[in-house]
């Protein structure tokens, strides 16, 4: 994979207003006037644990849904593992898992075990490896045993496992989360980001790009930290950098001091 | 595009379905009692109806049964074909798994194109079904059905129909809900198409706009290859205005489609409800 293994440059990004009523009719052509990225650039390296964070409406959501090829930027560029994420985007999905905390897009009457192996197929994987893979990443996020299981029994930190097992299933060098931890309890939370950390990034090598608006999990997470606040990069470096930066002893500190307003993040869950 | 790769999500999307429509067993057996009473009630009608002005309308060798039953029957692709690929859109959006299916390697129209199988499948069942209980109870004989041109003619509708299904797609993921076009092809397809009349009975005006919908084309070829034995000859100029309008509508459809895909990626809009 080239290195950076992320790049986003001057990446910009507007949404059309919401319309209702008959204007409605109008919405997909209406021009885009609000602002959710304004710029942003920042380059991730092979192997590394990127934070994005800032307030809610900052811009973490959305720059995640365009490296993910969801949306598409209004200017800029954006490119994973080399390939841009608007003109090849079929490449680019090669490489990466998408995963968000509230992520519950499972076929309910269907068991762990089919749904998995239904999102195998979508990603190419062969019948041998498909089993292969299903064993190994249930086993890794603590799931084997409630393979057989219909989804629709699972709880909400199993639906989590399984939300992030299906991220890996293709194997993806680089990893896309979207608010990891959220909706799950603190003694889950705490082992999904050990696992986050020493399964995935220490030993597999995958690059990590998370948002998250809990600092203590960034502070345990990630290299470096983006912190956003409207649509623009205030800062990018490393957790100890930014207190460094701002003479400040703790994360939130240094956040609050940087974006010159105690900004709604949260203590570990 | 990988052949292989695509057949084996074609494959994945079909057993998805046959498995989530299995865990509903009952109503699996309801739509079987439903074509019971579906069969059933124009078996009784066509006995009311009948008289000799009516069977001088309708084609040769036909009773009006059988001629309500294949136009009821058939006339149900086109209804599946319109709802089959903006439903499995509906449906990922409603249980949250369109954002899963669109980070995967799978395209959207192969996501759309693999979800309408198993409706394909099911309705195909079902209008067997359908025969089956027409040919057992109520004495429907198609003895000299010309049965390779009946399925010729149901793959033609259906690349014909696909193209209507695939720009009603388009609309649901423009404005995902309340599809106008939808029930105004449907409607008019079933007020001109010849489903439960001949069209010959229609005024002039709505015989004309009868010629310029596939489900015309499509019922009178598939009458002719079940009810009257058509041989390809007779059946040739319905197959090809379906191919016309295959032709036609598919390109279009898929350039209307992309088009539709790229604006809701620009609005952010795709997995709306």
């Amino acid at each position: 994979m080239p290195s950076p293994a992320i790049s986003v440059t001057e990446l910009e990004k507007y949404f059309p207003p919401a319309l209702t009523g008959w204007r409605a009719l109008t919405q997909p052509v209406a021009r885009a006037t609000e602002k959710a990225l304004a710029g942003v650039s920042f380059d991730v390296k092979e192997n590394e644990s990127i934070a994005l964070i800032g307030s809610n409406g900052a811009g973490k959501s959305t720059l995640l849904r365009i490296l993910a090829t969801l949306i598409i930027p209004t200017r800029g560029q954006a490119t994973v593992g080399g390939f841009d994420v608007e003109r090849e985007s079929a490449e680019a999905r090669r490489l990466f898992g998408y995963h968000t905390g509230g992520d519950e897009g499972f076929y309910a009457r269907l068991s762990a075990r089919e749904n998995l192996a239904f999102f195998a197929a979508m990603n190419n994987l062969s019948r041998a490896d498909t089993r292969q893979r299903i064993e190994s990443v249930a086993e890794l996020l603590g799931i084997q045993n409630d393979l057989s299981r219909q989804v629709r029994t699972f709880s909400t930190g199993m639906m989590h496992r399984l939300g992030l097992a299906r991220a890996l299933l293709h194997r993806p060098a680089i990893l896309l989360l979207d608010e990891p931890t959220r909706s799950l309890d603190p003694i889950a939370a705490s082992a999904f980001r050990r696992l986050l950390k020493e399964e995935l990034v220490r030993k597999g090598g995958t690059t990590l790009l998370f948002a998250s608006h809990t600092l203590s999990e960034v502070e345990e997470l990630a290299d470096r930290v983006v912190l956003l606040d409207k649509g623009r990069v205030i800062v990018f470096d490393s957790p100890r950098g930014l207190c460094s930066a701002t003479d400040t002893t703790t994360l939130e500190a240094a956040v609050s001091s940087l974006v010159g307003h105690l900004v709604p993040l949260q203590h570990r869950a | 595009m990988n052949i292989e790769h695509t057949i084996r999500k074609v494959a994945a999307f079909f057993w998805r379905d046959f498995a989530i429509a299995r865990g509903y067993r009952g109503a699996l057996l309801l739509e079987t009692l439903e074509a019971l009473f579906g069969v059933a009630t124009f078996y009784y009608l066509s006995r009311f109806v009948q008289s000799p002005e009516l069977n001088s309308e309708l084609p040769a060798g036909t009773n009006y049964f059988a001629f309500a039953l294949v136009g009821f029957a058939f006339f149900d692709y086109l209804s599946v074909s319109l709802s089959a690929f903006d439903s499995s859109l509906e449906e990922a959006r409603q249980n949250r798994t369109l954002e899963a299916l669109l980070v995967t390697q799978t395209p959207l129209p192969v996501i759309i194109a693999g979800s309408a199988v198993y409706p394909f499948v099911a309705l195909a069942i079902r209008t067997c079904v359908y025969l089956a209980w027409a040919a057992l109870l109520f004495g429907f004989r198609p003895q000299s059905a010309n049965w390779p041109g009946a399925v010729a003619i149901l793959l033609v509708s259906i690349l014909a129909f696909a193209g209507l299904g695939i720009l009603s797609a388009s609309y649901s993921i423009l404005f995902k809900r309340g599809n106008p076009a939808k029930w105004l092809v449907l409607g008019v397809s079933g007020l001109v198409g010849g489903m439960m009349y001949p069209i010959s009975v229609l005024p002039g005006p709505l015989q004309m706009l009868a010629r310029l919908i596939p489900v015309t084309y499509s019922l009178t070829g598939m009458r002719a290859a079940l009810l009257a034995g058509a041989g390809w000859r007779e059946l040739f100029p319905s197959i090809f205005a379906l191919l016309v309008f295959a032709a036609v509508l598919i390109p279009l459809s898929f350039a209307v489609f992309a088009w539709a895909l790229r604006r809701t990626k620009i609005t952010g809009t795709l997995t709306h409800i």
